[in-house]
């Protein structure tokens, strides 16, 4: 599929969707918040000076703030945990019951336990969400680290590799596609217990602007501070996350490129 | 001055290049799941003659890639000595390179970049790679491929690019283990000359395995055989005169009684 056709199967499946959305408004305005008012209610978020003469940037950059600290943290611990597991057997055997119980342990739980813990403030959703969120990480690098070449660590053994080289030119290219599918899933599921700490602990966030809409009845509202977020989630993975993956990746072979094959 | 003298004289001088170097009863196993100990190198005894084109013959699994593991030292054997010049050596000692029974290219890395890189890890001066790089690069003709990527050539290329990797290290023996055995025969026979060639050029030893006879016919000095009980059966030396060709019936009738070797080795 060529480029323009490409955009133009995106552009055609938004259309659809609002018009299903107005529908959908009109049809049931008891369960779906109509197209026209949400657009309204966008506007004033966006425009307006929000509760406690904030604008909505206020809000998006508190969530922000916690889900990227997560997941910095969740990323470098989650690496070393599934390289950790990947490369030693007495590790992984005396650990992978564990990691699974721990992927087992529902995120809502683990944010309550925080609030007791830490109590109602910021500190228990920094400490929460790279809990929840650090085992999914874990788990793919640890497929990663268990595919790792062997073949080629020996050649750069045979050529005197130091650790530094061995690490930067062997290992990270090969954990690299590993790396690029934890982040995007600890950012989706990072982005909902955020929200879910937001929402319950915090007077501060996205996830308290829910809460906030919803204790009111206001759905336009909430949809809108919705379309906010999802819309900067599909700019970090249009905008930065596939450019770079591409870059990184680079080396592939693409259709054009290819001049022969084995 | 004698040969033998001179011989002497790069000795004490600790420059052992020029000697043989001897394995002498290099033994190793290992454990294999269900199977308890298996014995793969058993007392195997090699001369790898300065300057001389030696391969290293046997079927599939006895034992060849273990061998050339030990001289490499990526393996540690059980037990032997690996000597030159009359003193002990170890694998550091020795100015080696290695081409693997895979092209074990970086394909996140260009051409250049995989050359590049084992010349970092040898520690050669920044300033040398580039002109090492093409130079090497254009000895395996491949001297406008340095900025591709690896994905991006075919296996017979690949295998140029693992061949002026270890060229472009400059080592004095060289250890080519069966890299030719997943190309097509039209490429193999045009790799195989143009290796023949280097290795006239640049004064090479070269320590060549294959499962192949009539490659090993064609190409060596000598050819040690093994068998898969580990056992380096025979050396033979081939006497026919450079360069050679293919059809040539000699090559055809020292293929011919290493065959029957091999096989009263198996019936035995
Ligand atoms: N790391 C290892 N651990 C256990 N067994 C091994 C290991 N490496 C090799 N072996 C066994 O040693 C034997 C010899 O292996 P080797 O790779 O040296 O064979 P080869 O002669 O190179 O065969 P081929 O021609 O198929 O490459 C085989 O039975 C193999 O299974
Ligand atoms: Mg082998």
């Amino acid at each position: 599929m060529d480029r323009l056709t490409r955009y133009l199967y995106t552009v055609a499946s938004i259309v659809t969707l609002l018009a299903l959305w107005y529908a959908g408004g009109v049809t049931l305005p008891e369960v779906v918040p109509g197209l026209p008012e949400t657009y309204t209610a966008l506007v004033v978020v966006l425009t307006t000076p929000g509760p406690y003469d904030h604008m909505f940037y206020f809000h998006v950059w508190k969530t922000i703030q916690m889900l990227f600290a997560s997941l910095i943290v969740s990323m470098i611990a989650g690496t070393l945990l599934g390289v950790a597991l990947g490369r030693s057997e007495t590790l992984e055997s005396t650990l992978a019951t564990w990691v699974y119980a721990w992927l087992a342990i529902p995120s809502l739980v683990i944010v309550f336990v925080s609030a007791i813990w830490i109590g109602f403030d910021a500190s228990s959703g920094y400490f929460a969400i790279p809990l929840v969120i650090t085992p999914f990480v874990g788990l793919n690098m640890w497929e990663g680290a268990r595919n790792l070449d062997d073949d080629l660590a020996e050649m750069a053994e045979f050529f005197g590799a130091g650790r530094v080289q061995t690490f930067t030119d062997i290992i990270i290219p090969q954990l690299a596609p590993f790396l690029f599918a934890s982040f995007r899933s600890a950012l989706s599921i990072g982005w909902k217990i955020t929200l879910l700490v937001e929402a319950f602990l915090l007077t501060r966030g996205v996830g308290f602007m829910f809460r906030r809409y919803f204790d009111q009845y206001d759905l336009p509202t909430m949809m809108s501070w919705l379309i906010i977020f999802v819309v900067f989630l599909i700019v970090v993975e249009y905008g930065v996350l596939a450019p770079l993956h591409e870059r990184v990746m680079e080396w592939r072979p693409d259709a054009e490129g290819v001049r022969v094959t084995e | 001055m004698t040969a033998a003298e001179e011989a002497t004289v790069a000795s004490e001088n600790g420059d052992e290049s020029g000697e043989t170097l001897e394995l002498r009863n290099i033994v190793k196993t290992f454990q294999k799941p269900g199977q308890g100990q298996i014995l793969v190198l058993d007392e195997v005894d090699l001369d790898v003659e300065a300057g001389a084109f030696i391969s290293l013959l046997g079927p599939s699994g006895c034992g060849k890639t273990t061998l050339m593991n030990v001289v490499s030292g990526l393996i540690e054997p059980d037990g032997g000595t690996m000597r030159r010049g009359g003193r002990d050596v170890s694998p550091d000692d020795l100015s080696l390179g290695y081409i693997f029974q895979e092209p074990r290219l970086l394909n996140w890395k260009t051409v250049a970049g995989n050359i590049e890189f084992a010349l970092e890890a040898r520690d050669v001066p920044e300033a040398e790679w580039d002109e090492r790089i093409e130079r090497y690069l254009e000895m395996v003709n491949l001297a406008d491929e340095g900025d591709n990527y690896p994905t991006r050539l075919s296996g017979g290329m690949k295998q140029r690019v693992a061949i002026a990797r270890a060229l472009a290290t400059e080592p004095e023996i060289m250890l080519m283990d069966e890299p030719f055995s997943s190309l097509d025969e039209i490429t193999a026979r045009d790799l195989r000359q143009e290796l023949l060639d280097i290795w006239n050029r640049e004064e090479k030893t070269i320590l060549f395995v294959t499962h192949d006879i009539n490659e090993a016919v064609f190409l060596s000095d000598y050819i040690y055989m093994m068998n898969t009980d580990g056992e380096m059966f025979a050396r033979r030396d081939i006497d026919i005169d450079r360069p050679r060709q293919y059809d040539d019936p000699d090559i055809a009738q020292r293929e011919a009684e290493l065959y029957k070797e091999f096989h009263e080795q198996v019936v035995d």
